[in-house]
């Protein structure tokens, strides 16, 4: 043993586990600093929001708190899904500021407090592959075949072909709106759709799905109707447009809503009508869906 | 460094008390995370699931068809996973009955048959293949293989078989890898005892090769289905999604996996505590294929 060795080593070990701690609290430093968004801006806005609820907005709103931190440095946003009824309950619960709901309040929900904001229109417009010879469907039909009772387009009077049925999965607002309105369920009786329905989790697998597969019908968001791709059906010979939608001749119809607790107030105020403004509008949410005020505007 | 100080720095690195404790600790650290976290995992799922096992019993739960979840009331749903369970397993079957001899064959020519320039290439291949995310595979059935299908059987293409295609894509590299390395493993003596005694290539192949190294490739297959039981997202992209039992490879269902996936963003109290049986149910299929693999492993060393 030499003792002075020994030493050494153990030296030359300790700078080095300084150098890597050193190197680890540094990049731990930048890492979070680089976490803060914002937090030195020079706006004049400044605070934090808090969004939870519908999976439909989920996109909307993230892009409406991406655009609106920029331009407010100041303000941070948080934004997450977990559904529309879950939404609700964390804004009555006052755990988050704005909740996003593809639906309106329902029964106790609606305790007086909450604060209705329709942030978009969205029409559902049952679609089919091109090769489909069907122009309009009613809505009988509709509920067997996405039931599952009615299993190949013969059943309708066009050719022997299997139906293959598209659907979105259960964290969608779309189906929820879409089981209710068309299939005819409640909240005390769902409905089951065809067991052998291709679940999936966006519009944009629904249209890539109905657009490739022979024999499919799926139903979509209004904005992600491509009729290159896909055919839209005519509902009871009712054709799935604006028009009808907004003096509900066309029942497949909706409104996109943002819940406030009160009237919304400080940063809160400033993101809903930053939401609603017509910039936002126009180049975000029409994107996707109707703006809500070319429906109200027409309406009056 | 002469070869005389490097092996004193060796002694002192084993025999130096100190330091051997300095190494000691961290590895034992390494090891007791990875088992903690494995067993802290199955605690968790088997406590998350405790709700469904005992609010719908065994038999609704583990061995019934019927999915009916209910997102707004779960309680009035039903939570029978058993043509999930059914999709995990046939898909992996029909995976396996693709892959294992395609993956065999490959290490077999990789060992044996191929030149070394032609061994390289396809190794390396194999490698890459193993390198490639899951959802291009998918895509690739996506776009591929299911309207394929599609036109050649009339369906609507997706369903088990394009599943299982893709995972037979998939287990490749594992069974390949693994199985070669098994052949490697083979005692050159044996060959060439073989060849001398005047057989055939071929019959040194499968009478003597195969058999020897036996065990190491049964063991690449199990792996191999390890693998095909927890893919999610390839197979989500092409099996349809659809909650009914198969009976055929043409029609669609789910695997356990790709329903966890598919339901989890809405899923509440018992509906979620269902998927967490349904993981739970994966965690011992996954278990038993670790059991099997030293099942074998151990008959091995009593017969040799």
């Amino acid at each position: 043993m030499r003792p002075g060795c020994f030493l050494f080593s153990w030296a030359r070990r300790f700078f080095k586990a300084v150098i890597v701690l050193s190197l680890i609290v540094l990049s731990l430093v930048l890492f979070l600093s680089g976490c803060g968004v914002g937090s030195s801006g020079s706006s004049a806005l400044k605070g934090k929001i808090k969004i939870s609820g519908s999976t439909t907005l989920l996109p909307i709103a993230q892009e409406a708190a991406i655009e609106f931190s920029e331009k407010n440095p100041g303000v941070r946003i948080e934004v997450q899904g977990g559904g529309s009824s879950v939404g609700i309950s964390q804004l009555r619960s006052r755990i988050v500021q704005i909740a996003d709901s593809s639906r309106g309040l329902k029964g106790d929900e609606d305790d007086g407090t909450l604060v209705d904001h329709r942030i978009a229109f969205d029409i559902i417009v049952i679609v089919v592959n091109p090769d489909t010879p069907f122009r309009s469907i009613s809505s009988t039909k509709v509920k067997d075949i996405f039931t599952g009772k009615i299993k190949n387009w013969k059943e309708l009077g066009g050719p022997e072909k299997e139906i293959a049925v598209v659907v979105r999965d259960l964290a969608s607002g779309t189906r929820e709106i879409f089981d209710e309105k068309a299939l005819g369920a409640t909240k005390v009786k769902s409905v089951d759709s065809a067991p052998s329905a291709i679940e999936c989790a966006s519009n944009g697998v629904v249209r890539e799905i109905v657009s490739s597969t022979k024999g499919a019908i799926g139903y979509l968001s209004y904005g992600y109707v491509d009729k290159t791709r896909v055919k839209p059906v005519m509902l009871n010979g009712i054709s799935p447009n604006l028009e009808n939608a907004r003096v509900g001749r066309y029942p497949l119809a909706r409104y996109l809503h943002m819940f406030t607790q009160g009237r919304p107030t400080g940063v809160t105020r400033n993101f809903v009508d930053f939401v609603l403004g017509d910039e936002f509008q126009k180049d975000v949410v029409s994107q996707e869906y109707i703006p809500v005020r070319l429906v109200e505007r027409k309406g009056k | 460094m002469s070869k005389k100080e490097s092996n004193g720095k060796l002694r002192q690195i084993f025999s130096a008390s100190r330091s051997e404790f300095l190494v000691r600790i961290p590895l034992f650290l390494c090891a007791f995370l990875a088992f903690f976290s494995v067993l802290l995992i199955f605690l968790f799922i088997l406590k998350e699931s405790i709700p469904a096992i005992s609010c719908l019993g065994l038999r609704n739960l583990f061995f019934s068809t019927t999915w009916r979840p209910n997102v707004s009331n779960p309680r009035a749903g039903s939570y029978g996973m058993l043509a999930f369970l059914s999709g995990t397993l046939m898909t992996t079957f029909f995976a396996m009955i693709i892959g294992a001899p395609l993956g065999i064959g490959t290490a077999i020519f990789i060992d044996q048959v191929a030149p070394p320039k032609i061994r390289e290439i396809t190794r390396r291949g194999i490698e890459l293949l193993a390198g490639i995310p899951s959802v291009i595979i998918g895509w690739f059935g996506l776009t591929l293989l299911v309207p394929f299908l599609a036109h050649i059987t009339g369906s609507s293409g997706y369903g088990i078989a394009p599943a299982s295609l893709v995972l037979a894509i998939m287990v490749l590299p594992t069974i390949t890898t693994l199985g070669t390395e098994g052949l490697k493993a083979v005692p050159a003596e044996l060959k060439e005892a073989s060849v001398a005694m005047g057989a055939t290539r071929w019959q040194t192949i499968y009478k003597i090769i195969i058999p020897a190294a036996k065990e190491s490739l049964i063991v690449s297959t199990i792996l191999g289905m390890g693998r095909a039981i927890g893919e999610t997202m390839a197979v989500q992209m092409v099996i349809g999604n659809a909650r009914q039992l198969a009976f055929s490879p043409l029609e669609r269902t789910s695997t356990l996996t790709s329903r966890i996936v598919t339901d989890m963003g809405e899923a509440t109290s018992v509906f979620r505590s269902a998927l967490y049986a349904q993981a739970l149910a994966l965690l011992i299929l996954a278990m038993c294929l670790i059991l099997l693999v030293r099942f074998v492993t151990r008959s091995r060393e009593v017969t040799t």
